[in-house]
C-alpha cells in the first residue's frame, strides 16, 4: 500500500512539472506569436476559395489567415544582404510602377489573366545590396507558405513584387499587401501575402515543393491548359509563359 | 585475374557507352513521308512530302557535349549524359555549326521521328500503357536513350520523351519546337511524332533542349 502511495505521488509530481514546463512553453510561444499577429486586425479568416467572384480567379491559400492590417505590416528583407531593412507599403509604391497583363497558371491546370502593377526586384536589391553568396530568396507569406527563387528566377524580365491587380491594391484573397507575379512558373512559385525577404546561400524547397509532387523549379511544362475565362476549354500550350491567350 | 579482367570489361563499356552518346548520326534516306495529322487541331494537316537524305543525332546533345564547346555551361553532379536545356536557339545554333552541323527542320525532324509509315509514336501507333510519372508536376530528365522504347523505325531515339527540341524552321517570329516529356502532368506523355510548338528563339527552359543535323 506504501508502495503504492509513493508511486502515486511520484507520477503526480512529474505530471505536474511536465504541466509547468507546458505551461511556460506556450507562455513563450504565445509572446513570439503575438509579436508576429501585431500585423493583422480584425477576425476575418482568408483561405482556399473558388466561389462567387472568386469563380474567375482561384485562391489557394496554404492555411486559412487573418486579414492583414496594411499600416503596421512591413516587408523585412534579412538574410544575406549588407543593409538588411524592412519597407513600409508607401514605401514600396513609391518605386517606380511597372504594370504588365500576364496569366496565372496553376499546377492544377486551370489559369486565368489579370494587369499585374508593381516593381522588378533590383529596386530593392539597390538598396539592400544582396552579398555575392546569396543565392536565392526564401519568401516567408502571411499564412506560413514559405517559396525559393533563385536570384536569377527573380530578376528574370517580368518578374514583378505588385501591390495592385486590375488596376486597384491587391485584395487580401489575392495576397494584399505584397505578392510576386513570375508569370513563367505554376502559380505556386507567385507566393502571396509576402511578410519577409530572406536572402540565402543554399537551394531550398518551398512549402509545396517539400511536401506535394510539385517540382521545385515551378516552370509551366508543354500541355494543355484550362483558362478559367474561356469556360476552361482545353488549350494546348508550349511552356513558359502563357502569351497566346 | 578474374577482377581484372571484369575491370576491364566495365572500362570498356563504359567508354564505349560514352563514344556511342557523342555525336552519333543517322542516315535518314531520300523519299518520301506523310507529314502532320488531320485530327490534331494543332498540327499541320496531312501531306506527302520528299526530302533529300540527311542525317540527324541518334540522341540529343548531352550537358557534357555542350559544356565543351560552352565550357560556362554547368550541371548538376552526374547529369553529364543528361540533354542539356536551358539554352537558347542561337546557342543550339551555334553549337550545331562548330561541328559542321545545323538544326533540323521541323520536316526533317518529323521524318526522322514517324518513318515513312506516317508512326504516331517513334515506336508505332499504340499508346504507351506505363506512364512514367504520373503524379508529378515537374521536369524528369535521365540519360539520354535510357528508354529503349523510345526509338524510330531509323533508330534515332527519345523523340517523343525526354525533353522538347528547337529546329530550324520558324512561324510567327517564333521558332518551332518538336519533341516531349517523360512526365505526365497536365494530361501530357509522349509527344505524337507530329506535335509542335511555337516559342520565343531567346527563351531558355529548362525543358528545351536540341540535337544536330547534317
Amino acid at each position: 500500500m506504501r508502495t503504492l502511495e509513493k508511486l502515486t505521488r511520484r507520477i503526480f509530481l512529474k505530471g505536474s512539472l511536465w504541466a509547468c514546463a507546458l505551461f511556460f512553453w506556450n507562455l513563450l510561444r504565445g509572446s513570439s506569436k503575438a509579436e508576429e499577429l501585431h500585423t493583422y486586425e480584425g477576425t476575418n479568416f482568408i483561405g482556399k476559395t473558388r466561389e462567387g467572384k472568386f469563380k474567375n480567379f482561384y485562391i489557394n491559400f496554404w492555411k486559412p489567415m487573418r486579414r492583414i492590417d496594411g499600416k503596421a505590416w512591413k516587408l523585412k528583407i534579412t538574410g544575406l544582404c549588407d543593409v538588411p531593412q524592412s519597407f513600409s507599403l508607401d514605401q514600396l509604391k513609391s518605386f517606380n510602377t511597372i504594370s504588365q497583363s500576364s496569366r496565372m497558371k496553376c499546377v492544377e491546370c486551370w489559369s486565368a489573366r489579370a494587369t499585374w502593377s508593381g516593381f522588378p526586384v533590383s529596386e530593392l536589391e539597390q538598396i539592400v545590396r544582396p552579398q555575392p553568396e546569396a543565392k536565392g530568396i526564401l519568401f516567408h507569406c502571411g499564412d506560413e507558405y514559405k517559396e525559393y527563387l533563385t536570384r536569377e528566377e527573380v530578376n528574370q524580365e517580368r518578374v514583378l513584387l505588385v501591390h495592385s491587380m486590375n488596376g486597384e491594391p491587391l485584395t487580401d484573397a489575392h495576397g494584399y499587401p505584397l505578392r510576386l507575379i513570375a508569370p513563367s512558373k505554376y502559380g505556386y512559385k507567385n507566393p502571396k501575402a509576402i511578410l519577409k525577404m530572406e536572402y540565402v546561400s543554399e537551394h531550398q524547397a518551398g512549402t509545396w515543393s517539400k511536401i506535394g509532387p510539385y517540382s521545385p523549379d515551378g516552370t509551366i511544362l508543354p500541355g494543355t491548359d484550362h483558362p478559367l475565362e474561356f469556360n476552361k476549354e482545353p488549350r494546348r500550350i508550349s511552356g513558359g509563359e502563357i502569351t497566346d491567350y | 585475374m578474374f577482377k581484372l579482367s571484369s575491370l576491364a570489361f566495365f572500362l570498356l563499356l563504359s567508354l564505349t557507352t560514352k563514344l556511342s552518346i557523342a555525336s552519333e548520326m543517322i542516315k535518314i534516306p531520300s523519299g518520301e513521308f506523310v507529314m502532320g495529322d488531320d485530327n490534331d487541331r494543332y498540327a499541320v494537316s496531312q501531306h506527302k512530302m520528299h526530302l533529300d537524305e540527311f542525317s540527324i543525332d541518334r540522341y540529343e546533345v548531352t550537358n557534357a557535349e555542350f559544356a565543351k564547346q560552352f565550357p560556362e555551361h554547368s550541371f548538376w553532379e552526374n547529369a553529364g549524359n543528361h540533354p542539356v536545356t536551358n539554352v537558347t536557339w542561337q546557342e543550339a545554333q551555334s553549337y550545331c555549326t562548330n561541328l559542321g552541323k545545323r538544326l533540323p527542320t521541323e520536316e526533317e525532324w518529323e521524318k526522322a521521328a514517324r518513318g515513312e509509315e506516317a508512326r504516331i509514336y517513334p515506336w508505332g501507333n499504340k499508346r504507351p500503357k506505363k506512364k512514367a510519372h504520373p503524379f508529378y508536376s515537374g521536369l524528369i530528365k535521365r540519360r539520354v536513350g535510357l528508354n529503349k522504347k523510345d526509338s524510330s523505325p531509323y533508330g534515332v531515339r527519345d523523340l517523343a520523351g525526354s525533353v522538347w527540341e528547337w529546329t530550324a524552321s520558324e512561324a510567327e517570329g517564333k521558332k518551332v519546337t518538336r519533341g516531349g516529356l517523360w512526365n505526365f502532368h497536365l494530361e501530357y506523355e509522349f509527344s505524337k511524332t507530329f506535335d509542335c510548338n511555337l516559342i520565343d528563339p531567346s527563351s531558355r527552359l529548362p525543358f528545351l533542349g536540341f540535337r544536330c543535323a547534317r
